[in-house]
């Protein structure tokens, strides 16, 4: 038996959001009568941090306390439209569309304030702890909250905004298929190291090694967590995961957790991340968002450090044993193909 | 929806058991045959007191079919079945799964039964009747009657193989699972999920009879699948499966007994 | 079919229920208990996200005939917190962000209880072997790993291992 190393490298252009329709996103922000900032919006978070990332970006553009941003992404029945938390779009689309919203509120937060404190709404700001005061007056000030209650039950006014974004959809050039699909992406380069079995076919990653541009990143640590987790599911789609695996028969497909494989916990791969930020231009606060490309250049990787180990090409996934067996018998035995 | 019928012993419940009827042990097996609204039967039959445990004297080893997993991991008397009990599920499963269940297990399960035909073991059934593991597994599918226990010599120390093959770590299902009992003069090697129940690879035994060799652990694994149905299913083909199994056994016997 | 009537300590309080036969303990525990943190995944035995303690050792709810905890004591993550103080699991699960969607995490840190109840100071293969029967579609395993040996090293009064990475 001989254990071949592998190395394998692939990279990635993402596209942030989809042409569809303008893809767009609504967001509708309103405060309650003690000052809390609700956002609703029909954008479902699966986990990805939707629900941190559109609380950090409200309550940065509203000028309050995060904790007293509440996001309700409970019903897309009785929410505003969202497309959807797909197409690595809902940092990008949904952050915007907050943005907006959260504008619109905060101005009508600051004209209210303004009727308190009978100055100017231009001459006021906040300070991020619940209060709004006079630019370079800060002791000439009201909370939040006082201005909330006053806004409710004197002022008769509602301290609320909407917000859309939406990019214009963009048909190709009928004559040279020239089009600008999307505004941003983001990109990622990686590197997957792993041992192939020659007896066996078995195919185990060591460690992976990536470094990923999301414009600004919003939320560090949820961004890590996306990279980290996403990878775990890049290697189970690459070397794991199939409901026919004896495509295209149909046959003897997984019936439940125990055949529908995927690496276990004691299969956690050493994956050193690398974030470059480099904010992009029309995202909120800068930040594109990590999205499927935590897992899509996993993929390919694998595939290359499986040739670079034993020569055998995998074109069809996953990249079972059996492939790498038959691969390795076809070519009279492995082929590694570098030396290092 | 199921009717569940409680007895006091393994004869009450044995008695009870009849058409459109399972008995549930551990209830790895039945209740998720229940959770998924299996119509083949309308009646669980349980015991309140199945026997369970393991019981040594000088005859050998008794385990009684209510035996888990987890019991067998906290049992010295069956130290040499901790590598078994211990792959098989989680700590939950090991806490649930018995010995019992693992018997009518299909694959990809069943890797004690791999285990327990490799030992030569007898099923006792509750009337007191035994059988040899190997009848039992070839009758399984319509036996009538419950299994109480399973009796077993004691291995000579050093003479227990296991070797569980799984994709993933540290817990899976196996691709195979392989046992043997290689005292000499009649060793035992035995195949899971290499055919539809665990199966004995004869031409392999033959090749140890005399010893564990070198020429003889090759002879052995030059002729392990003679005999074995291994089938296509999720995990592999059979292609697959007859073109690794001489592999794991040989590497099953390079990494020494497991007791 | 007549009901069963089945009483048994559900974490500090006493439940006493009428269950159908045939019932999984889950079902009971979530539709009949109200207790919603055990989560039903696959109903077949192979998810975890059902993990309850039965007289403090991990087994499966949705594989467990709820007539069979007659009497016995049932530990589910709505016992772990102490009124407002989280477990020391449950904080090192929200620090270490070790979850995402939460659907496993009820069944993550019953199983990892019972671990840190009989092996307070586990070593990192134990921990693994501990959440081998519950699977994380998300996380990749690691910081959970990471965040149930933060809370041993936390409930030992020491600082937390270092991760794989």
């Amino acid at each position: 038996m001989t254990i071949h190393k592998g190395r394998g490298f692939a990279c990635i252009n993402y596209p942030i959001g989809m042409n569809l329709g303008g893809d767009p996103s609504q967001a509708l922000v309103h405060s309650t009568p003690d000052g809390k900032f609700m956002v609703a919006l029909s954008s479902i978070d699966l986990g990805q941090g939707m629900k941190s990332v559109t609380r950090q970006i409200a309550s940065e553009t509203l000028g309050v306390p995060v904790e007293d941003v509440y996001v309700d992404t409970a019903d897309s029945d009785t929410g505003p439209h969202c497309m959807g938390s797909f197409a690595s779009r809902g940092t990008h689309r949904v952050g915007n569309a907050v943005i907006r919203a959260a504008a619109e509120a905060r101005k009508q937060m600051m004209e209210a304030a303004a009727e308190e404190l009978e100055v100017n709404a231009s001459d006021l700001d906040t300070d991020g702890a619940g209060n709004i005061h006079v630019k370079g007056a800060p002791g000439r000030s009201i909370t939040v909250a006082e201005t909330a209650i006053a806004a409710q039950f004197k002022q008769g006014r509602t301290l609320s905004g909407r917000g859309i974004f939406l990019v214009p959809p963009n048909e190709a050039d009928p004559d040279t298929g020239d089009m600008t699909p999307v505004t941003c992406f983001a990109h990622a380069a990686l590197v997957v190291d792993l041992e192939v079995d020659d007896e066996t076919g078995e195919v185990e990653v060591t460690e992976i090694n990536s470094a990923y541009e999301v414009g600004r990143a919003l939320n560090p640590k949820l961004v890590e967590q996306q990279l980290i987790g996403g990878a775990w599911m890049g290697v189970s789609h690459a070397l794991y995961e199939t409901t026919e695996p004896y495509y295209p028969q149909r046959d003897h497909g997984p019936e439940d957790f125990n055949t529908y494989l995927q690496p276990g916990p004691g299969q956690i791969v050493p994956h050193h991340v690398a974030v470059l930020e480099r904010p992009a231009e029309d995202a909120p606060f800068g930040g594109k968002g990590p999205g499927e490309m935590c897992a899509n250049p996993v993929l390919p990787a694998v595939a290359n450090a499986v040739y670079n180990a034993v020569g055998v090409r995998c074109d069809q996934l996953p990249i079972t044993p059996e492939k790498v067996l038959k691969g390795i018998r076809a070519n009279g035995g492995a082929r590694p193909q570098g030396i290092r | 929806m199921v009717e569940v019928q409680t007895c006091q012993t393994m004869a009450e419940a044995a008695a009870s058991l009849g058409e459109g009827a399972r008995y549930l042990g551990g209830g790895t097996i039945v209740m998720r045959q229940v959770n998924y609204g299996d119509q083949s039967f309308h009646r669980i039959v349980r015991a309140l007191q199945p026997e369970r445990g393991v019981r040594g004297d000088v005859q050998g080893l008794r385990i009684g079919a209510g035996t888990t997993m987890a019991d067998l991991l906290a049992s010295s008397e069956v130290r040499f079945l901790h590598p078994v009990a211990r792959q098989i599920g989680g700590p939950a499963i090991r806490n649930m799964a018995t010995l019992g269940g693992n018997l009518f297990a299909q694959n990809p399960y069943g890797d004690l039964a791999v285990a327990l035909l490799a030992l030569d073991a007898q099923v006792v059934m509750s009337g007191g009747q035994a059988q040899p593991m190997e009848r039992f597994l070839a009758e399984r599918g319509h036996l009538r009657g419950l299994v109480e226990a399973v009796s077993l010599p004691r291995p000579q120390p050093g003479t227990f193989y296991f070797r569980k093959v799984s994709r993933v770590k540290p817990k899976g299902v196996s691709v195979m699972s392989l046992a043997g009992c290689l005292r000499s003069g009649d060793p035992r090697v035995v195949f899971g999920n290499m055919g539809p129940a665990p199966t004995r690879a004869r031409a392999a035994e033959r090749a140890l009879a005399g010893g564990l060799s070198e020429a003889a652990i090759s002879a052995a694994c030059s002729v392990c699948t003679e005999g074995l149905a291994p089938a296509d299913d999720a995990l592999a083909s059979a292609w697959y499966r007859r073109e690794v199994a001489a592999v794991h056994l040989r590497r099953m016997l390079d990494s020494g007994a497991s007791d | 079919m007549a009901k069963t009537p089945v009483t048994f300590t559900l974490n500090d309080a006493e439940a006493a229920l009428f269950v159908d036969p045939g019932a999984a303990l889950v079902d009971v525990l979530r539709r009949g208990a109200g207790d919603l943190t055990p989560k039903q995944g696959c109903a077949q035995g192979t998810c975890g996200a059902c993990t309850v303690l039965i007289d403090g050792v991990p087994h499966l709810s949705c594989l467990t005939l709820a007539e069979t905890v007659q009497g016995r004591h049932v530990e589910t993550t709505s016992g772990l917190a102490g009124g407002p103080d989280l477990h020391p699991l449950q904080k090192a699960f929200i620090e270490g962000f070790a979850a995402q969607c939460g659907f496993c995490t009820s069944g993550m840190l019953m199983a990892a209880k019972s671990l840190l109840d009989q092996t307070p100071d586990p070593t990192r293969d134990q921990v693994i072997e501990a959440i081998s029967g519950n699977l994380c579609r998300c996380t990749g395993y690691e910081p959970i790993v990471d965040a149930i040996l933060t809370a041993a090293a936390e409930m030992q009064g020491r600082p937390a291992q270092q991760g794989v990475r």
